[in-house]
């Protein structure tokens, strides 16, 4: 199982509404895993599940944009967002965390909004756009986002920060101004054992350009010995 | 999760027709998966609705406001003029879950989901609602569990938005095989009052496609307590509707959550506040007198002061202008 | 004596981490992550029952699942299971799905026996036992000092209560496991941990493999909080399921898993009374308590050996003290060593009747503690935390503030003393002038790497930057476990050691007077073709044990629905020479968040008839969010002159305690266990009909009944 390709621009506004036909020229050029049968068989399934047919229980086709890519694959009915994108494309970035979206560990964007991956049938995001971690860096460089959780260390172990990232990025699109509160009640979903909140709440204002906040406040105070 | 098949219900008359014990209907995804995942529900076929037309909008009309079945809560918590109408439904919205769940929860989900009594939802207890004979959970852990019901299960409603709603006078439309069907919110929980196998009137074979709003002059607030700030289901939750002349209350609707298997409400209460002015007083007759029948358990019984506060917080809310 | 320069560059300093921009971009690869080529899924099977006979399974059907590579058993033969969740047997398949279904398919036979998994039915003599050998309560340990009952014969006032802590479990956000692969007789193991060479000398002893035949990685690991430092029963399985399948094995615990099975911190149950004179000393302390690790403590899956005892009367000076504690086994999950082991419960019960002392008193809760605090420099931090805090406005009589909702303030102290040690690294300079350190440590997110590279380059006068930290590969020098915050006092005076031997080598092999920064490279160029590799080791003098620290916590109560909302912490820690303040930061607001979640939400619910856990997840095991973050306010006391030491632990130890004084100032009531949830607010306050007042619940009393004194 190789990764596919990384997505070279996926900061910028999401690919909501992909057209058949673009989608399927993007087929050309990306990635289709070894899961994928012969041509001629996977393109009647994708009619098949274009109308209201049946398909399962074993794989079935699934295009969808990832990173603003089209990509193929297949996957069983059953299968989960999370584990065909962690197990089929190799990305493991959106991390699973509890698998019954509670700890927001494996959040990725749906045509631009947070979701759980772990709560989601990968079947069910055909045609939509999906936006993980790995196409948030800017030709190699960190988005502001990004660049804002390491300055301000918003993260310890680092296992939850992906997920924070994402949901973040969708906050900031949406409301480049964050208050503080609306920091707090965007990342409601996001749990982080190693409790970094307070920095975490400090880096997104910080990728905002708001004011920095009052929740984490820290001196030294060096060599203050009587 | 089983093996199952998939099928993406273009419209409702497929989704009606291949809707049975096996084939579950599929919309946001996060209570159905849960119970799949769990294995505490099997399925041969799911069939997923949220692409059939239609089913997301929300209207206003003569006669009230449309919401579509597939509408989500973020939705809903979003809504600037059904804010405006329904500030109580909206507020009960926006304290649903996280931003993940309320993206892809719809309304209809919302209040269709099924139990989260840790026991039924527990794989390795089979209470009497998952068709044992035992109610682990009055002999055991029920702090989260219900202060009225007409059973011996004491699984309480979740649902906010049925609550909400409840104090709203909305019923939900359904359409089954045969045709369709209106039920109030009170007829669509009735079933699971005293009988544990069911949450819910609706049965295999049915779906619900939108829930109505009357028009009417009322006032609105939802309120809840949780132990945690966000995230977190409600230990009480209260709706309330008013209709109000001069500051005279014309018409009172007051609905409980998380401590009943039904929106819980009582009629005595609603009504000694029919001609009088909302103040502590009065507010605090009224919820007295809606939490007279609890019933409360030992781990549960803190509910009750809990619901009579915010019993209390929703009346005087709904009462204050803005 | 070596000495840490006098006017650093970056110790001390802010640097981000240096593995930060792995960690945000879903770059960095944990156990959880790691897909060799060919590699299956593995899961675990688990007991349905909390105690039975288990008489036989029957892996047959797994191995007809398609898909299905390898099935094992976790032990051949009839076996006595003792917790609901104890592993039985494993599966490694093609597909997640695959093995999920695989393990439906297997068929146990068990005969189901009587359990018990409540603490205080277990005291009672007739209730069933976890071992049929033994009674569930231990022989109990006593420990005295000087004269007890002359000291409350001394006693102007004397004090008593009854405080209980719950379970908690550690629940880091990446779940117990690895991945095991055997290649030629030899096995790498990616696995999350907190020490891998423990996890190497583990897996190496139990598949009597040659030490050098096994190596263990771990670059990142996603937390452990004291619950990783060992292989753990999935590690093996994984190990033997590879063996089995000839092919990777990728097993990593589900949440499930994870709540059961690997870890948590013993409840505990302290009756306690406290004699003191008017001007609030302390004369005598006793303490009878019992706690519960568990069926055992420190089970085979659980990693460090722990019980349930903790210090008593903890920080405090008292004369004269008489404490017995008992161990009692359940039907559950094992304990294991959790961020400062023993030390929450242990501040939670002193901290509480210290308060319950001030207000009998009529003194202030602060007084009271420099009093009776022998560490001056904690007196200090209490007047320093004092006054950051606006603890003197803020202090008022309990339960006075007017309205529904009350604020409320409290404070507590904390110590650990964990000196570091048993370090080595080595450096390799190139002549190009590049450095890598290599140690065989790891990085738990507290910044190992980053404190690494700051130690370095200080020393040799680069930037952080320029240092290449490779560390958590057991093929590296040998570093300890990284627990008991020792992490820092053990790796960077090893650091320091290599980065000296380097320069002197440097300045030998070049000739030049100073070879550090300007210099470097043109002293590396002489290096010629082959680069400098050095060894060094731990060295006695840059890293100390012993700090101090207190906590002050303001809450607001809502005596109508009983939540509890913390609006500000103050932290105090002395945090000896600081390395790296900005991760050390990270780890003060870390442990105050988790002191959060020990003070008002989180704890293990069994159930006696089944005897399963009910919140094996996160819906139910409820952790603090971010919606709960308080502000919060840390300063650390920088010394340079008390040399490097470790703060992971002692952040969390007086938070839970200093938020429960508060509430208990808020509101004029005290809540006397742990979480202090709104039903217990409540019932504090008289508003529950039919509710006890005092809580902890009337059964735990008969824990005390059942046993004499």
């Amino acid at each position: 199982m190789k990764p596919i390709e990384r997505s070279s621009g996926g900061a910028g506004a999401p690919a909501h509404v992909v057209s058949r036909r673009a989608f399927l020229r993007g087929l050309g050029t990306a990635a289709v895993t070894a899961a994928a049968t012969s041509t001629a068989a996977v393109a009647a399934e994708m009619e098949k599940a274009g109308g209201e047919a049946t398909v399962g229980p074993g794989e079935v086709p699934l295009e969808f944009v990832l990173n603003g890519k089209p990509v193929r694959t297949a996957a069983e009915p059953r299968e989960t967002l999370l584990d065909v994108l962690r197990a089929r494309f190799g990305l493991t970035g959106a991390k699973e965390g509890c698998d019954r979206g509670t700890c927001g560990a494996c959040t990725v964007l749906l045509d631009g909004k947070p979701i759980y991956a772990c709560m989601r049938l990968a079947l069910e995001v055909a045609g939509a756009s999906i936006e993980t971690i790995e196409g948030q860096s800017l030709a190699g460089g960190l988005s502001p986002v990004q660049a804002a959780f390491v300055k301000h260390d918003a993260l310890q172990c680092g296992f939850c920060t992906p997920g924070f990232v994402m949901t973040t990025t969708a906050l900031l699109r949406a409301n480049p101004t964050p208050t503080e509160a609306e920091v707090r009640r965007a990342c409601s979903g996001h749990l982080c054992r190693c409790g970094s909140q307070p920095h975490i709440i400090r880096a997104a204002l910080a990728a905002a350009g708001v004011a920095t906040t009052t929740t984490s406040t820290a001196d030294s105070l060096r060599h203050d010995h009587a | 999760m089983k093996p199952f098949t998939y099928q993406r219900a273009l419209s409702v008359d497929t989704a009606v027709a291949e809707s049975s014990e096996r084939c579950r209907l599929l919309a946001g995804g996060i209570d159905l998966l849960g119970e799949l995942k769990e294995g505490l529900v099997e399925a041969d076929k799911v069939v997923a609705v949220t692409r059939i037309p239609g089913l997301d909008t929300i209207e206003k009309k003569s006669a009230g406001w449309t919401i579509g079945a597939n509408v989500t809560v973020a939705t809903i918590a979003a809504h600037a003029d059904l804010a405006r109408a329904f500030p109580g439904l909206a507020a009960a919205a926006r304290d649903v879950a996280s931003p993940q769940i309320r993206h892809v929860s719809t309304v209809a989900g919302n209040l269709l989901q099924h139990s989260r009594c840790w026991y039924y939802r527990h794989r390795d207890v089979t209470c009497m609602k998952k068709g044992g004979d035992v109610c682990y959970a009055r002999e055991g852990e029920h702090k989260y569990h219900a202060l009225f019901t007409g059973g011996y299960c004491i699984s309480p409603l979740v649902s906010s938005l049925a609550v909400a709603l409840t104090v709203l006078d909305a019923s939900v439309v359904v359409r089954g095989r045969g045709g369709e069907r209106r039920l109030t919110m009170a007829e669509l929980y009735a079933p699971a009052w005293d009988d544990h196998a069911v949450h819910h009137a609706i049965v295999p074979g049915e779906m619900l496609t939108a829930i109505e709003i009357p028009l009417a002059a009322r006032r609105s607030a939802f309120v809840q307590a949780s132990e945690k700030a966000s995230f977190d289901w409600a230990l009480v939750s209260c709706a309330v509707s008013l209709e109000l002349e001069g500051g005279v209350v014309r018409q009172a609707r007051i609905a409980l959550g998380a401590v009943s298997p039904v929106p819980y409400r009582d009629e005595r209460a609603e009504k000694a506040l029919v001609g009088t002015r909302l103040d502590e007083t009065t507010a605090d007759a009224a919820a007295a007198l809606l939490l007279e029948k609890a019933e409360p358990l030992p781990h549960n019984a803190y509910k009750v002061p809990i619901a009579r506060a915010l019993i209390k917080r929703a009346l005087l809310a709904a009462a204050t202008p803005g | 004596m070596p000495e840490w320069p006098k006017d650093p560059k970056y110790i001390g300093k802010s640097t981000p981490r240096v593995d930060g921009a792995k960690k945000v971009s879903g770059a960095a690869k944990y156990a959880h992550d790691v897909q060799p080529e060919g590699c299956l899924y593995g899961v675990v099977l688990r007991s349905r029952w909390a105690a039975a006979k288990i008489t036989s399974i029957d892996l047959a059907p797994a191995l007809k699942v398609r898909g299905v590579k390898a099935a094992i058993l976790v032990r051949e033969g009839s076996r006595q299971v003792r917790y609901y969740g104890d592993e039985l047997a494993a599966v490694a398949a093609t597909s997640k799905r695959a093995a999920l279904d695989a393990l439906r398919a297997i068929k146990v036979v068990a005969e189901p026996q009587p359990h018990v998994v409540k603490e205080h039915l277990a005291a009672r003599p007739d209730a069933p036992r976890v071992f049929a050998e033994t009674p569930n309560t231990g022989a109990g340990r006593e420990r005295k000092q000087g004269d007890p009952d002359k000291g409350f014969a001394e006693a102007d006032v004397v004090v008593e209560g009854l405080y209980a802590t719950q379970v908690e479990i550690h629940q880091p956000m990446e779940t117990h496991g690895g991945v095991a692969s055997f290649k030629d007789g030899e096995l790498t193991a990616w696995h999350s941990t907190q020490g891998i060479s423990g996890v190497r000398d583990g897996l190496s002893g139990a598949l009597e493999l040659p030490q050098n035949k096994v190596r263990v990685l771990g670059e990142f690991m996603g937390g452990g909080f004291g619950s990783k430092f060992s292989a753990g029963v999935e590690g093996l399985l994984a190990a033997r399921l590879s063996q089995a399948a000839g092919a990777p094995v990728r097993l990593m615990l589900t949440r499930f898993d994870e709540s059961l099975a690997v870890g948590n911190r013993p409840s505990t149950f302290q009756k306690i009374r406290v004699g003191a004179r008017a001007d609030g000393t302390l004369t005598a302390f006793s303490m009878e308590s019992y706690g519960c690790a568990g069926y055992a403590a420190g089970g085979p899956s659980a990693g460090g050996s722990t019980n349930s005892g903790f210090p008593a009367p903890y920080i405090y000076r008292v004369p004269n003290f008489r404490t017995r504690h008992t161990e009692v086994s359940i039907h559950a999950g094992p304990a294991a060593a959790f961020r400062a082991p023993g030390c929450p419960p242990a501040s939670f019960g002193i901290e509480s009747i210290l308060d319950e002392l001030a207000v009998k008193l009529g003194i202030d809760p602060v007084e009271l503690r420099i009093k009776n605090d022998p560490m001056e420099l904690r007196q200090r931090q209490y007047r320093m935390a004092a006054e950051r805090f606006g603890w003197a406005a803020k202090y008022r009589k309990p339960g006075s503030s007017s309205g529904p909702v009350k604020t409320g303030v409290g404070c507590a102290g904390s110590a650990w003393r964990v000196p570091g040690g048993g370090t080595q690294a080595e450096i390799e300079v190139s002549p190009d002038g590049s450095v890598e350190i290599r140690c065989g440590t790891q990085d738990l997110g507290t910044g190992t790497h980053t404190v690494i590279a700051v130690v370095a380059a200080e020393l040799l006068g680069l930037t952080p930057a320029d240092i290449q930290v490779r560390i958590a590969d057991s093929r590296f020098p040998p570093s300890g476990a990284s627990g008991g915050s020792m992490t820092v006092t053990s790796v960077t005076p090893a650091v320091f050691d290599v980065c000296t031997k380097a320069i002197e080598e440097l300045m030998r092999t070049s000739g030049l007077a100073d070879v550090r920064g300007p210099q470097w490279r043109a002293a590396c160029r002489k290096l010629g073709v082959s680069p400098l590799v050095l060894q060094g080791r731990w060295i006695d003098g840059l890293s100390a044990a012993g700090t101090g620290g207190v906590q002050m916590a303001e809450v607001e109560v809502d005596t109508e629905t009983g939540f509890v909302r913390v609006k500000r912490v103050t932290c105090v820690q002395d945090a000896g020479l600081l390395v790296n303040e900005l991760t050390a930061r990270s780890q003060a607001n870390g442990g105050i968040m988790m002191g959060i979640g020990y003070a008002l939400y989180e704890n293990r619910v069994m159930d006696s008839t089944s005897g399963v856990m009910l919140n094996p997840n996160f819906e139910t095991y409820k952790l603090p969010g971010i919606a709960d973050v308080p502000e919060i306010d840390v300063a650390f006391m920088d010394l340079l002159e008390r040399r490097v030491m470790g703060i992971g632990e002692p952040v969390t130890i007086p938070t839970a305690s200093a938020i429960a004084n508060a509430v208990a100032n808020a509101i004029g009531a005290r809540v006397t266990s742990l979480p202090i949830t709104p039903d217990k607010v409540l019932a504090a306050l008289g508003k529950v009909p039919g509710a006890a007042r005092d809580n902890p619940h009337d059964a735990w009393m008969s824990l005390f009944a059942t046993q004499p004194a």
